[in-house]
Parts: structure tokens; sequence; C-alpha cells
């Protein structure tokens, strides 16, 4: 048990390529802190370099009190869990597990003993004496995770350990690897692409984007306090929609217009959020969760101000909830950060040649919305967040200094 | 009747009676083996068969001998070596290539230089069997100014051997005899008080040391016995036995001093101007010699081709040509290798060699097999090199069965019939070897 420490650690590749850049996290002792972040964005990089797989080009690495910049893989004290397992293929399954425990020449009593424990806790007993070929994947994932966890290391890296698995078996093997990490109590970290493991799973998370560090906090802190648009739009799904407006004074207090519409803010927001003042008269980027709209046929009456009107483009019924897209009269927001999240999405962003921009909203089951309708959603205006276009940060304190980190 | 007619409906119709297309089918697929069978039979039943046959005959077919050319292939010494010579083969030769191709691969795998590296080591397999037995009979020669192994050792020998400062010399004057492996001796009696001169010629040139200073005659002195050793030649003459200006003392001679018996009672050695001296020597009559060891025995060369080494020779010759193969059929299979699972092995607290041990070698294991068995049956085959390497004189000790059969069937002794039935004994060496490699295409077909 121990902690893991980056202080101010960089990889620079030879061509020159900064896959990691000054990359600053402590993980607690104990603590679960997920990597995440698109593809290529360094977080398997920064594993690997806890690994001993990777030379650390600056910076230090601590694993507990010991720098190990310049210690091999084998002396770190840490187990790790690939992508693809990397079983050896020639050992049995029992002969896998205890193959860390075997090149430590422990006494064959003290192997045995602690690889039926893995095997027990992991319900592999039935297979222990089948090689890694004879294994579905999900088998093979307990597998890697046996090998893992009879060593008792100071430390789990884990990188992208579920993006093997089918759906049902990932949400499944996803239970189980946060539980047994709790029950351990072995400090993790655990590298994935999937923003849904990362709030599921983690203690607290940290995004990656081009190598840099973005944020590292609670999931619920990450989702409420985004403090960037690429932390906004990356986390959660569906993602945050992102329009641009215009702030203005309404009155007492402050309005955003978007395209033809307009949103009044309500106090507690203008004081949650003093920063906001300095933009009055300016372009904001305006963000709103799927679930902070809501058809106004079911919500009933809003006042206008916390009205949006749009065109329902294409309805996805989930039974407990109902996606709608629809096509607001509102300017979509493009900066480079939301052409990064719509590639890694895997789509162009869409409305980008027709006016106005396609926003997700996440109905209650009871709308009737049909697609081609017209429908006036209602914003839970309290709930909206803000962005200056230029730097892409969060709006809120005066200081303008983001969200705790 | 109605369950039978059930269970066996009326063939639809056009099936009904002889099938037209069948004899055509038939044809289609003989025109197709034909070839095949043809030249399979022409060149390898027929002639297998024919060997088998001919084994039971005598020399020149017409004599049933049964056994009898087996009898005698076990029982002629020259044949008995070239079974025991195949034997070492097989036990050395495949698993020296397949460690020696496991290690190039290996230390070539991350190296900046590797294809040019591995491009070399598999160069002689670009060349002929017989042409490489060539070079390797011309390296080995034993004379060190034509072998280029020899040479090497040679060179090696001198830069470490502790030989003497002149590899030869001559008496210049009658006043010396001896050889240089013995030592030049002086005949005149010499007492202390003496002086002794040991004029040397023939020194090449080069061989003359660097620190060499103009030879200085000696001046006896009471109780000693003083000389120089010096190189008693002048460009354009000189009289023989006499120090004179222009001749150069040689330095790092020994010098022995010998009592009336012969025995050694003193050495020296001489300084830079060729002097030297024995003090305090007790009264009586001596002789002194220049030692041999002031004379380097050139290196004489080692026998490779000779009877005692030639296998091992032939055995380097072929390792050389067949190394490049291992490697790069072993660089194929550890590229194969997942990194991730060395990785995973790095991190399970593996060492390096534990991650080759553990794992390499293991997920190597059937490349491994697929080199070790095509070497066995290579080496059981193993006969141009050995041709082309020994020289006649030593053929009958390197002998191996490919060689034997060809040398009885065909080299003067035209013994077909003890020819033919070593080549069936090799024919049934090679079976096992082949049976195994067929079980393993089967198997990775399944």
């Amino acid at each position: 048990m121990a902690e893991v420490e980056f202080d101010r650690v960089s990889k620079v590749y030879e061509d020159g390529t900064r896959a990691v850049n000054d990359f600053r996290v402590e993980i607690a002792d104990g603590e679960f802190l997920v990597l995440v972040g698109p593809s290529g964005c360094g977080k398997t990089t920064a594993l690997r370099m806890v690994a001993g797989l990777e030379e650390i080009t600056e910076g230090v690495v601590r694993i507990g009190d010991r720098i190990v910049n310049h210690v091999p893989s084998r002396d770190r004290d840490i187990a790790m869990v690939f992508q693809s397992y990397a079983l050896y293929p020639h050992l049995s399954v029992r002969e896998n597990i205890a193959f860390g425990l075997k090149v430590k020449r422990l006494p064959k009593d003290e192997i045995a003993r602690r690889v039926e424990r893995a095997a027990r806790i992991l319900d592999l007993e039935p297979f222990l004496d089948r090689k890694p070929r004879a294994l579905s994947g999900g088998q093979r994932q307990r597998v890697a995770m046996g090998r893992a966890i009879v060593r008792e290391p100071a430390c789990f890296l884990m990188d992208e350990p579920l993006s093997n698995l089918d759906a049902k078996l990932r949400v499944q093997m996803r239970a189980e690897i946060a539980r047994l990490q709790q029950e351990l109590g072995v400090t993790t970290l655990y590298v994935t692409h999937d923003q849904v493991e990362a709030m599921t799973m983690g203690d607290r998370v940290a995004v990656m984007r081009k190598g840099e560090l973005q944020q590292v906090a609670a999931p619920q802190e990450l989702y409420d306090h985004p403090v960037n648009l690429f932390v906004a739009g990356f986390i959660g799904s569906p993602a945050m929609n992102l329009l641009e407006g215009r702030l203005e004074r309404a009155g007492d207090g402050l309005a955003v217009r978007a395209g033809g519409q307009t949103l009044s803010l309500p106090a507690e927001l203008t004081a949650a959020r003093p920063a906001l003042a300095r933009y009055v008269d300016r372009t904001v980027i305006v963000g709103i969760r799927p679930e902070d709209l809501e058809d106004a046929a079911v919500a009933g009456d809003a006042p206008e101000g916390r009205r949006l009107g749009g065109v329902a483009q294409l309805r996805e019924a989930l039974g407990s909830e109902l996606m709608v897209y629809l096509t607001v009269d509102a300017p979509a927001a493009v900066t480079a950060e939301t052409d990064e999240l719509a590639e890694d999405r895997g789509v162009q962003q869409l409305g980008a040649d027709e006016p106005g921009t396609t926003v997700v909203g996440r109905f209650s089951p009871r709308s009737r919305v049909r697609e081609g309708d017209r429908v006036e959603v209602v914003v839970d205006t309290s709930a909206l967040h803000f962005f200056d276009p230029d730097t892409g940060l969060g709006i809120y304190d005066a200081t303008n200094g983001g969200g705790p980190t | 009747m109605a369950l039978a007619d059930a269970g066996a409906p009326a063939p639809p119709p056009g099936l009904e009676g002889p099938d037209p297309g069948r004899w055509r089918r038939r044809l289609t697929t003989a025109a197709f083996l034909a070839p095949a069978i043809v030249l399979l039979t022409v060149w390898i039943v027929y002639p297998t068969i024919r060997t088998i046959i001919r084994s039971l005959f005598g020399r020149d077919g017409s004599e049933w001998v049964g056994l009898g050319n087996y009898e005698t292939l076990f029982t002629t010494d020259t044949l008995v070596t070239a079974i025991r010579n195949n034997a070492i083969w097989v036990a050395v030769v495949p698993a020296l290539v397949a460690a020696i191709g496991m290690v190039f691969a290996v230390l070539t795998e991350r190296i900046s230089w590797k294809v040019a590296f591995r491009t070399a080591v598999f160069m002689p397999m670009a060349i002929s069997m017989f042409a490489a037995g060539v070079i390797w009979h011309i390296m080995d020669e034993k004379d060190p100014e034509r072998g280029a192994v020899n040479a090497a050792i040679g060179a090696i020998k001198d830069v470490f051997g502790s030989s003497g400062v002149l590899s030869r010399g001559q008496p210049s004057s009658d006043a010396l005899t001896g050889s240089v492996r013995d030592g030049f001796v002086l005949r005149a009696t010499v007492r202390p008080g003496d002086g002794a001169l040991l004029g040397l010629t023939a020194i090449p040139p080069a061989e003359v040391p660097a620190d060499a200073e103009q030879a200085v005659a000696p001046e006896p002195a009471a109780g000693e016995i003083v000389g120089v050793v010096w190189r008693d030649f002048r460009p354009g003459g000189g009289e023989p036995g006499v120090v004179e200006p222009g001749e150069l003392g040689i330095p790092g001679a020994t010098v022995e001093l010998r009592d009336a018996a012969g025995e050694v009672v003193a050495t020296t050695r001489t300084g830079a101007d060729g002097g030297f001296a024995f003090a305090d020597v007790a009264d009586g009559g001596y002789r002194v010699a220049i030692g041999s060891k002031t004379f380097a025995a050139p290196f004489e060369g080692i026998s490779w081709l000779g009877p005692d080494l030639i296998t091992p020779s032939v055995m380097i010759a072929y390792i050389w040509v067949w190394a490049g193969f291992a490697m790069v059929v072993i660089a194929a299979g550890l590229s194969a290798i997942p990194r991730d699972v060395l990785e995973a092995a790095r991190t399970d607290g593996a060492t390096e060699w534990q991650v080759f041990r553990r794992v390499t070698v293991p997920l190597l294991a059937p490349v491994l097999s697929v080199v070790f068995v095509t070497m066995i049956i290579n080496v059981l085959k193993v006969f141009d090199i050995v041709l082309s390497v020994a020289p006649g004189s030593s053929q009958d000790d390197a002998n191996v069965i490919a060689l034997a059969m060809w040398r009885t069937s065909f080299s003067g002794v035209n013994d077909f019939g003890l020819g033919s039935a070593i080549a069936v004994l090799l024919f049934v060496l090679v079976i096992p070897a082949l049976a195994l490699n067929i079980r393993r295409f089967k198997r990775e077909e399944s």
C-alpha cells in the first residue's frame, strides 16, 4: 500500500512529440483514481511510466516515498492489468496466477495458498488447470485480475481492462473490480477512455487532453463544475449541449440571448458565479445538460425566460426516459475543444451547415413528442454552465479559477 | 412396403440408372493426378525400390548376397566411422545451430543495424554448400601464411605471447655455433675477466628492436664476464666478428652462462647497446651462449584439416552456413510474440533472464522445433561440405554416411551393392525425423 505521485512528469519522444506534459497528480493510499480522456491523450503513456515500461523524460514518479524513475519494473512493487490481458498462453490459469510469485521464489505452500484465495475471490476455481485459450473473454479478464491481486502489490495499474469485453460483461466486471479494489484497499490507477467507467468506478477522476491534465476531482464534482469546455463536453452521456450566446442585463438580473431566444438567469446562479458580471455584453458559451431540458407539455407552465423552442428531429425511447434531438434556433459553439470532442465520438458536428443547433433533451417518457413536431422545452436555468469562448474556461468566481481540484 | 417406400424415395429423374458423367469425372481426376504420379514414380518410387533391391546384390549386380552388404557396412572401419560421425553431427549441430541462431536473433532484435547484421549472417545461405566448403578449406590451411584461421590465431599469439625479440638469425662468424632452437654458443671457452663477442647476421631489418643503439665492444673487468650481442652487419660489408660503427646492438636478447658440463649457471639480458655482463663469476672456464629464448618459436599453425580436428572444422563451416537460417526463422518467431506478454512478465517481477527463460523460450518452442527437425534432416544428409572441406587424406576421418555412399559407389571403389545398402540406411535414419515433421504439419492444420 502506498501513494503514487506524478511530479511534473513529461514524456517526450525522439521526434519531439510531447505525449504527456507537466503532469501532476497525487494518488492517495488506497485511492481509486481513474485517468480518462480521448484516445491519444497520453493516459496510457502516463500509466506505463508508473509501470516502468516507458522511460520518464522529465519529472519524477514516486511510489510510496521512493522515486522510481530508474527502478526497473520488477522492483516497483506494482501489478498491471493489460487491455489484452497478456496472459501467458503456454501456462495454465494456476501457473499464470502463480507466475509473479514463482519468479520471486516464494515458498510453494504460500504460493498455493494465495492462488487458491485469488481463485476463490474471482470464481476461477473450476478453471485453474485450463489454458487461457480455453477461457472466455470475461474469464481471461478475471485471470489477469487474479495475477495482479496475488502479488499483493503497493499499487494496481489497469490499462483499459474492460474494453475487450461485451457491454453486459463490462457492466458486471466494472462493479466487480470496484468492489475488489474496495475490499483490498490497494491504491489503483485505472486508465479508460470510457467516461461511464470513469464516473462509476473512480474515487476521483483525472481528465486528460493532448497530454495535459485538465481536471482532477470526484466524479460528481467533475460533472457539476467542469473546469473547462473540454471536461464539460467529455463527461456526461449524452454530452452537454453547447450554444453560443450573448450575456445581457435584463432588469435586475442577467439574461443570455442565443439566436432568437433568451434565457434569464436566476439570482442564485449569478450569485454562485460572480465572474459572469464581467461578461455582460460579451459572447459566452452556454452549456445545458440534457437532463436539464424537459418537454413543456410534461413539465407544465414555465415563464418565458426559461423556454427554448425547437423542432424535434429524432426521438429515442429508452423506456425509462426519452432522448429527443431537436434543432434549436441558436448558433452552436464551435471551438477547438468541441471539434476534438466531436472527433472523439466519431461524429461530425451536427447542424454545421443548417441554421440552428441540435441539442439533446432527456425527457420524461410521458412526453408525446414526435419527429417533426415543434417543441417547447423548459430549461432548468439554475443548472446552466458558462464558458469563456476564447479560453474555454468555465466562468465561476471572480478569479475565474475554475472548480476545486 | 409402405415404410420402405417412405424411407427410400425414388431418385429424381436424371439420376436413374448408370451415371453418364461418371467416367468423364474419373477421367478428369486421372488427368489432373497423372503428371504428379508419373513424376513421383519415375523419380521417387522406382529409384527407392530399385535401390533397396540393388543393396541385396554384390558389386556388379549379378550375385545375390542377401544382407551381406549390410554386414559389411557395420564391420568396415571407415563406414562405422561414418555412422559414428553422423551420430555426433546429429547430437551437436542442430543444437548449436538453434542456439547460435537464437543468440543472434535475440541480440539483434533491438539494434539499429539489425538489417545489415542479419543480412551478413544470412549471406552464407546464398553460397553453394560446396563453395562454402572450399572457402573454409582454404581458411583452415595449416600454414599461417595461407590459412586465415591460423594467421589470426598466430597474430593473437604474437600480441599476448612472450615471444623473443628475433624470429631468426645466423652466426656472423665461425666463433659461434648452434641453431635458433638450441641457441648459439661461443666456441671459445671464456674465463672471468674475458670479453665475449656474439655477432649475428641474417636478421630482417624490421626485426631489429626500435630502441637498439650503436653496439659497443665490451671492456673486460676482473671477476666479470662481459660481452655484446649485436647485428654484425652494415651496408657495404664490414668485417665479421668485429664491432664497427653503424652496427647496432640487440637489446633484450637472453644470454646464458654455461659451465663446462653445459649447465646454465646464470642468465642475463642485453641492454640497449647489446652489452651484457655477468658479475662475480667464480673462477673457471665457461661457455657463453645466446639463449633460444631470444628467438620466438614461429607459430606453425593448428592442423584443422588433419585427422583429429577435421570433423569439428567441417561442423564449424556447416554451422556458419546454417546459423543465418536459424536466426531468420527464430527472429520471425520472436517478433510474433506479443509485446505485452513480455511486459506483463516484467511487471510481474521477472528479471530479464526469467522473462527469457520462462516466457520467450516457451513461446518460441514451436519455432525452435521447426529449426531442430529441419536441421536433423539436413545433418543426416550432410555431404558436399564434408567433401569440399576435408582434403582426401582426412576424408576417412571426416566420413559421414552420405559421403561414404558416394565414395563407395562412384569414387574408385564402384561397389554399387554396398553403396545402395548405405543409401538405404540413410533413408531409414531420415524416416523418424520426417514422421515428426509430418505429424507437426498435421497438428498445425487441425
